[in-house]
């Protein structure tokens, strides 16, 4: 490639990239108002910013326990309806075990086992018939917890439009999740609250109908609704687009404390449909609603929002089904919401790191500060004993921390406190690339070459040597990103790009500028 | 002439005085494991579980250990540390505990207004519980809300806090991450130089570890991520100085047929010095920047830093070259030879340069001289 072109490539790339590191300083308004300014930037770790990140571990056991607790009511009603005696029944350990005293009771359990694929017997104990979810049920009813603590936080918390901004809730592993709320101007104990993963589910008799509010309330004088109504709306889960308005009573006919399951289950036609069931009390109650109210619609709320609105067909008691033109997903989802508003999935908190938005500003001031001395000082340094090549060191310097910076902002990487002290380390080790050129090119002068010679020799033997020796740099922080938890990674994300940026620094930047001093020139000697 | 800390033509017998640079660090390293059972490892919250966290009082308020620690007491925490920390006037506390030393009583001493109970009240976490898994959050805030009630107003600057179960795989994980780097770092070694290079490398790098956790240990320093992360960096840096001398004694191996290994290795430390000298220098001002300026979250890592640039830049002259030199002559067995230097030429990418071997004559010169 020739000098000028070579000269046009670096340029334009940093230029490029100090575009973006540069744009980080401009206010936000500017950077929407200005359609120069990129929207790319430098993300802050919550630890800079300020925020609570949590782990919140899932205990899926319960989950197994109730699903147990679900078939055990099976097998109850159908050993009833057999007539057949058993001992307790009860679920100990993640396991049912049934007390059978006789050989018919044992056939009857096992007959009603059948070729399950939901349950497994274990043990041997003549006396006792110990039952477990098979391997398939197990995983089937673990995912069903993940997804209805995700679908309640995720609702609370990281939805796009009644959520907090910025804030994010991701699976982790299989049994827990990770929230991370960042600003700091959540209040912990507030914040807390969100976390009670059981939502607030509402069945309420749909008074009226309308496709929107607008038109909803054309129906009334006025726009003046009915007394004690008030408009529950149906939205799209992608675009949060109304879909429907209904009009419901303020209070709700029955609340979700009483439901005590729902699962996604198909009718005799083999079309997907929700099952669901009360307790003795709910059950009553619902009882009576629906007696009163059949052909009408009756609205699933949870959390305000509605969620659907099936007609009822008929008098439910405590084991009533939700039907409509489902698909599989869809009767999978409603019941994840009816089981959200019921059950309680029990979480703890396993992880905290909660900072305050003044310490995170903190740290920046005290992390840009350390960086700023410490560039300074080994810019005076380098000048200093190099003369003008430790200046064109210091230039790669800059032009380093510049495409840090800028890489890390056009990826939307998250800057954490670790990493800003990555940042620092990569300044004072990033020069040592130049150091090597610098102190084979002085070598090779030694040896009478002639300054040019020099520093083609001093470039070319460094070569190898430089690789060799970021590449195992970026090996290791590599193996940090991945063993490392929130901030840690940043720190290993700055590392390894700093890693790549110093080496383009050192060998192309710094090489360009001896291609500009002393370049063709002949020069006695080099400044160096 | 140009301004140089290591002049040239320097030659100073370095792999001359490795029974001395090797019996000290063997001493270090011995103080390091004696210590474990005086001081005990002091592992961070994050290694083995439990809370911290640090307030900050309002100006006018005038807090003492003592008045925080009754408070802490009274909420049913026994056994927590309480320090100042910072720098703001003594006004700034680090309050740590471990999860077992919440009682699992209310902690009815705990002064706090009907709407802040009614507050935890509604933020507690449905089932489950705390014990071995986790907790439900409520006694840090219990703690923050009592010590503003009884000793002032304050700001709750940071919490962490660990649970054991994510405390025993943060363990686990990070002593995993320091034996998968070690591996790697060995493989490429291997593959990039000859396999009798990588055990040099990577005994420098055990000894790096080693002694920087030593020290930690018999200062009684405490071990968390932030010093796991240096720990990896700390290899990272210290390998980039073994490589560069060990480029420096391939290049000299293939600058010749016939060679004293132990002049080449000095040789080789040697005309590296001035690099080795700066690289470090210019790095230990960037991390001393941070340990002065930083601020105290990032204090450990850079203490630990500091350690590991002093000791890495140690081993890649004293510990590296030396066990490439014990290596060589235990299994190869000779000091001279033209066996590793055949393997070595043969691995080089590219063969050495007319401008190399015309400075041949010179070098050796020098190294006679």
């Amino acid at each position: 490639m020739s000098l000028r072109w070579r000269a046009i490539w670096v340029v334009a790339t940093v230029v490029l990239f100090g575009y973006y590191a540069l744009a980080n300083f401009a206010s936000e308004e500017a950077r929407i108002d200005s359609p120069l300014l990129p929207d790319n930037d430098l993300r802050l770790g919550l630890d800079l910013r300020g925020g609570i990140h949590w782990v919140i571990g899932v205990k899926l056991g319960a989950t197994e326990e109730h699903e147990l607790s679900f078939l055990k009511g099976l097998l109850e009603d159908e050993l009833e309806r057999e007539n057949v005696v058993v001992g307790k029944i009860d679920i100990v350990d993640q396991k049912l075990r049934v007390e059978t005293f006789t050989n018919e009771a044992r056939a009857a359990v096992r007959d009603w086992i059948g070729d399950s694929d939901q349950i497994v017997e274990v043990g041997s104990d003549p006396e006792l018939v110990t039952l477990e979810l098979s391997d398939l049920r197990r995983e089937q009813v673990r995912e069903q917890g993940m997804s209805q603590v995700l679908e309640v936080l995720r609702r609370r918390i990281d939805d796009p439009m009644k959520g907090i901004p910025d804030s994010v809730v991701t699976q982790q592993g299989d049994d827990r999740v990770l929230v991370q709320i960042p600003g700091g101007s959540v209040d912990r104990t507030r914040a807390r609250e969100m976390l009670r993963v059981t939502g607030f589910l509402e069945f309420k008799i749909v008074l009226d109908t309308a496709p929107t509010e607008e038109l909803l309330r054309d129906k009334y004088p006025d726009g003046v609704l009915p007394e004690d109504t008030t408009i529950a709306f149906e939205r799209d889960k992608e675009t949060d687009r109304v879909l429907a308005a209904y009009l419901v009573r303020k209070e709700a006919d029955l609340t979700g404390d009483y439901l005590t399951d729902a699962r996604p289950g198909f009718d005799n036609q083999q079309r997907p449909q929700v099952d669901f069931s009360f307790n003795p009390a709910g059950g009553e109650l619902f009882q009576a609603l629906t007696e009163a109210n059949i052909e009408e619609r009756l609205a699933i709320i949870l959390d305000d929002r509605v969620y659907s609105a099936p007609t009822i067909r008929s008098r439910i008691a405590t084991r009533g089904t939700i039907s409509g033109r489902f698909t599989v997903d869809e009767a999978s989802d409603l019941s994840v919401i009816l089981r959200a508003g019921s059950l309680s999935v029990p979480v703890v908190i396993e992880e905290e790191r909660t900072v305050g938005p003044a310490l995170g500003a903190d740290s920046i001031r005290q992390g840009v500060t350390a960086m700023v001395v410490g560039l300074a000082a080994i810019v005076l340094f380098m000048t200093f004993y190099y003369r003008l090549s430790g200046l064109y060191a210091c230039v790669a310097l800059v032009v380093n921390l510049l495409l840090l910076v800028g890489v890390m902002s056009m990826f939307e990487a998250t800057l954490t406190l670790p990493g800003l002290a990555g940042m620092v380390l990569t300044v004072g080790m990033a020069v040592d690339a130049n150091v090597l050129i610098f102190e084979r090119i002085r070598e090779e002068l030694r040896a009478h070459k002639t300054p040019r010679a020099a520093i083609s020799t001093g470039f070319n033997k460094a070569f190898l040597t430089i690789m060799d020796a970021n590449i195992t740099t970026l090996g290791t922080a590599i193996v940090l990103y991945n063993y490392g938890t929130g901030p840690i990674k940043g720190f290993a994300v700055t590392l390894s790009i700093g890693v790549v940026t110093s080496v383009f620094a050192a060998l192309v930047v710094t090489r360009l500028l001896f291609s500009t001093y002393p370049g063709d020139r002949h020069v006695e000697s080099l400044s160096i | 002439m140009p301004f140089e800390f290591v002049p040239p033509g320097t030659h100073i017998d370095f792999i001359g005085k490795r029974r001395i640079t090797t019996a000290i660090s063997i001493a270090v390293l011995l103080a390091g494991v004696i210590a474990i059972p005086i001081n005990g490892v002091k592992l961070g919250i994050d290694f083995q579980g439990g809370t911290e966290v640090q307030v900050l009082f309002a100006d006018q308020v005038d807090a003492a250990e003592g008045a925080i620690r009754s408070v802490i007491g009274a909420c049913g925490i026994a056994a927590a540390s309480v320090v100042r920390y910072g720098e703001a006037e003594g006004r700034e506390f680090l309050i740590r505990f471990q999860e077992g030393a919440v009682a699992t009583a209310e902690g009815g001493g705990c002064q706090l207004t009907p709407e802040q109970e009614q507050a935890i009240e509604r933020a507690k976490l449905a089932g489950g519980g705390g014990g071995d898994e986790g907790e439900k959050g409520e006694t840090i805030d219990k703690l923050a809300y009592a010590l503003g009630n009884e000793i002032g107003p304050l700001e709750v600057e940071r919490v962490e806090f660990v649970g054991p179960r994510v405390g025993s795989e943060l363990r686990s994980d990070g002593i995993r991450s320091l034996v998968v780097a070690c591996l790697l770092i060995l493989i490429y070694i291997a593959f990039r130089f000859t396999a009798r290079f990588a055990p040099g490398a990577v005994i420098a790098l055990v000894h790096d570890i080693g002694i920087t956790a030593g020290i930690f240990v018999i200062f009684g320093l405490e071990f968390d991520l932030r010093v796991l992360a240096a720990l990896l960096a700390i290899l990272g840096y210290s390998l980039n100085d073994t490589i560069i001398i060990y480029d420096r004694i391939r290049e000299n191996m293939a600058l010749r047929t016939k060679f004293d290994l132990v002049d080449v290795l000095n040789q080789s430390v040697n005309q590296t010095l001035a690099r080795t000298v700066l690289t470090s220098g210019t790095t230990m001002v960037a991390v001393l920047a941070l340990w002065l300026l930083g601020g105290e979250v990032i204090r450990p890592f850079a203490i630990a830093m500091a350690i590991g640039i002093v000791v890495g830049t140690y081993s890649s002259i004293f510990i590296a070259s030396p066990t490439l030199l014990f290596l060589e002559r235990r299994f190869a067995g000779a000091s001279t030879g033209a066996a590793p230097e055949a393997a070595a030429s043969s691995r080089r990418e590219a063969p050495p340069r007319r401008d190399a071997s015309a400075i041949k004559p010179k070098r050796n010169k020098k190294r006679r001289s």
